[in-house]
């Protein structure tokens, strides 16, 4: 943290002398220190999941959902801020409404995605304000087919087939990276997401954790919903399975090194 | 209490209120002046030309024997207007104001459809209200253009316009004799024509002929081209003979005295 | 739904669209009068608001005009922003919501037509009270009243484009000899995927028919 006492990290309207804004950067670590959020685009549709960290065993479950619906066929998976998130997310919303009320026709994923990057931008420009510290992935089946796609706090957004954020990003995108999304069924993918997210928890940080599921595709009629129970708990079992699996497996490497 | 604030800029209704009142109280309303019109415009081979008759009307009274209904826009455009006299001398004014800064903005000379839109979307905001009926013509780097705005906002662009209440008059005159690819003169010809044929055919329109030829780069503003009405040199003298008159020497009336001798005790 | 005021340029009209395989054919009259007098004989009353979709317009000319420059303005936006052409149903769509809107200060009566990659040809009908109504052929002004029971007996589906361009041009050629405030030449646009193809009719070469 090199940027600490130079009084360049005070405010987003200050550029460092080399050319960056702190509070944008410190934005993204607030995103970092989140539970893992993942999206995977597939051949027919999309898949959102994310790592719910629970401070409490008191917390009533699948209360407090982080992945949220914006619109019928939106569903937004974040990774930071909840506070920030639900903000957004009303901004998502908003957006969808008023596209829906001037053009009778379901918003687009790229027009969402670019009206929340500019959203989010303008937090960058104004001394009065601070960047959300929220990473947004938005999940939706749109008259071209399965979209996906994430907005940083910085305002840049980009279009992916597998997307993650959070504490866990590493680990997910590597994970991700080794998947064939273009030949992958919704179906598949629940199981792939939540195993992700499974292989991306750190139980040494974060003993407490639930998971989020939820799709866009043809068997959820092209609307966003939480993945049906039967399917969640056999993801979850999958998930469970193969993270019991790979630590057989590192045993094993554990002993070649 | 509130302050006063003048609007800076804009139509103030306070009048129709006052209007109103004094129509539910029987009165008579106070009429605007309107310019019972004919005012034409066509298109030649190089170039069109405006025209327009020179009377002004306040119900049946001639407010104005010769006044000027070609309007100035911009150096290449030019504004024919009939209706209410002060509507289309402000609102031409207006776009006037607002295309020479549009010009001085964009560096280039304004063109016709700028002005057109920018006038048909004035008038459209006013619902009518502004009683203001235009024939517009230009040249412009794409050539030249002839329009009609009406009040309500509506545009036409045709090779020859008629508007006002001689446009039928004038416009037997274009319908019978207009053709593509005229010269100068006939086109300045058949303008002054059709004007008197409202001139001479239209209660509303009367004395003079003003014509405006607009080509590439020029101008011509004939103001009074044509004066049709020309009062001729009496025939016979007028003048009364000395003393056919009479009249009273003038008694000059003795104030103060009468008022001196009243009784103000009571 | 607002009348015309004294004084107002009307579209006392006929305007029509038809949809065949691969396009539209979409007609109108060419007469605008202000009360009894005939302000223009040769009005365009088909209106481009973006490279493939036209609206006919009916009712106020100062409404209908303005409506479509509002639309022209919103459909450019869209395309700027969605990096590909608006669907003839988006249009239609802005064009009813400021009908609907505005209803009450507004005399204006739309046909939307045209072409998009999604939907192919497409007509829409934008009434009065700021309705929307999708369908294969719309007929539209005051002329059209002379002409349903023709419209309804002559029309087939799936007539060639030639066929539709003749079925707009009788039709609107009829309603232009009952109906007073239509006439003057038929004005036609076959709207395809690849042109606009503008056709001229002048008043005295009209299909031949009845004249007493």
């Amino acid at each position: 943290m090199t940027s600490i006492g130079t009084g360049y990290d005070l405010s987003v309207s200050t550029y460092s002398p080399d050319g960056r804004v702190f509070q944008v950067e410190y934005a993204q670590k607030a995103v970092d220190n989140s539970g893992t959020a993942v999206g995977l685009r597939v051949k027919d549709g999309v898949v959102l999941a994310v790592e719910k960290i629970k401070h409490s065993r008191l917390l009533v479950p699948h209360a407090n959902r982080r992945i949220m619906t914006a619109s019928k066929h939106i569903g937004v998976a974040t990774a930071g801020w909840i506070s920030d998130t639900r903000h957004l997310v009303k901004r998502v919303r908003d957006e969808a409404r008023d596209y829906r009320s001037t053009y009778k026709v379901e918003i687009p994923a790229k027009i969402i995605a670019e009206r929340m990057g500019m959203y989010a931008q303008a937090y960058t420009l104004y001394s009065a304000v601070r960047p959300f510290g929220v990473s947004t992935i938005i999940g939706t089946v749109d008259a071209d087919g399965p979209q996906l796609y994430m907005i940083e706090p910085s305002g840049q957004y980009v279009g992916y087939r597998g997307c993650a954020a959070g504490k866990g990003k590493q680990v997910a995108k590597t994970e991700i990276e080794k998947l064939n999304l273009d030949q992958m069924t919704a179906r598949e993918a629940i199981k792939e997401a939540a195993r992700i997210i499974y292989a991306a928890h750190d139980d040494s940080k974060d003993k407490l954790f639930e998971l989020e599921l939820s799709w866009v595709c043809a068997e959820s009629n092209g609307l966003h919903v939480h993945v049906p129970q039967d399917l969640f708990d056999e993801a979850i079992q999958h998930a469970e399975r193969s993270l019991n699996d790979d630590d057989d497996d590192d045993e094993m490497e554990g002993d070649d090194e | 209490m509130a302050p006063l604030v003048e609007p800076s800029a804009g139509f103030k209704f306070d009048n129709v209120k006052r209007n109103q009142l004094l129509g539910d109280k029987g009165y008579k309303l106070p009429t605007a002046t309107k310019t019972g019109t004919t005012i034409v415009g066509l298109i030649f081979k190089d170039g069109l030309v405006l025209g327009a008759d020179t009377r002004a009307t306040a119900g049946p009274i001639v407010a104005d024997k010769n006044c000027e209904k070609i309007h100035y826009l911009a150096p290449n455009m030019y504004c024919c207007g009939a209706g209410t006299a002060a509507d289309t001398e402000f609102t031409t004014n207006m776009i006037s104001s607002q295309l020479a800064l549009h010009s001085l903005n964009t560096g280039r000379e304004p063109r016709v459809v700028t002005a057109m839109t920018m006038l048909k979307q004035h008038l459209f905001k006013y619902h009518g209200h502004i009683g203001a009926a235009l024939v517009l013509g230009g040249y412009d780097s794409t050539g030249p253009h002839l329009f009609t705005v009406y009040p309500h906002g509506s545009t036409d662009k045709l090779p020859y316009v008629t508007m006002g209440s001689g446009s039928l008059a004038a416009m037997s005159v274009f319908e019978s004799r207009w053709r593509p690819g005229m010269s100068r003169d006939e086109g300045v010809e058949m303008v002054k024509e059709a004007i008197e044929a409202g001139i001479f055919n239209d209660l509303g329109s009367g004395s003079n002929v003003d014509v405006c030829v607009i080509t590439k780069g020029n101008v011509e503003y004939l103001r009074n081209y044509a004066r049709p009405n020309e009062r001729v040199e009496k025939e016979q003298s007028y003048r009364f003979r000395k003393g056919v008159t009479e009249f009273y020497a003038p008694r000059a009336a003795r104030r103060g005295q009468d008022s001196a001798e009243m009784d103000t005790s009571a | 739904m607002a009348s015309l005021r004294p004084g107002e340029a009307n579209l006392g009209t006929t305007i029509m669209a038809v949809e065949f395989d691969g396009g539209v054919v979409v007609g109108a009259d060419s007469r605008t009068t202000t009360g009894a007098y005939i302000a223009n004989r040769v009005t365009d009353k088909l209106t481009k608001v973006h490279d493939l979709i036209y609206c006919c317009r009916s009712g106020s000319a100062a409404d209908t005009q303005a409506i479509a420059d509002v639309v022209k303005y919103h459909l450019e936006l869209y395309a700027a922003q969605h990096n590909e052409p608006p669907t003839v149903k988006v249009a239609a769509s802005l064009f009813q919501e400021i009908c609907y809107q505005n209803k009450n200060n507004l005399s204006a009566g739309i046909i939307v037509a045209g072409w998009d990659a999604r939907d192919g040809a497409s007509v829409y009908e934008i009434p009065l009270g700021g309705s929307i109504h999708r369908q294969t052929f719309a007929i539209g002004g005051s002329g059209s009243t002379y002409i349903y029971g023709y419209c309804d007996k002559v029309f087939r589906d799936g007539m060639t484009k030639e066929q539709c361009v003749e079925f707009v041009k009788n039709s609107v050629s009829l309603a232009m000899t009952r109906d007073g405030s239509s006439g003057g030449v038929v004005r036609l646009a076959v709207i395809t995927k690849d042109n606009v193809e503008r056709i001229f009719v002048p008043g005295d070469m009209l299909p031949e028919q009845y004249l007493g």
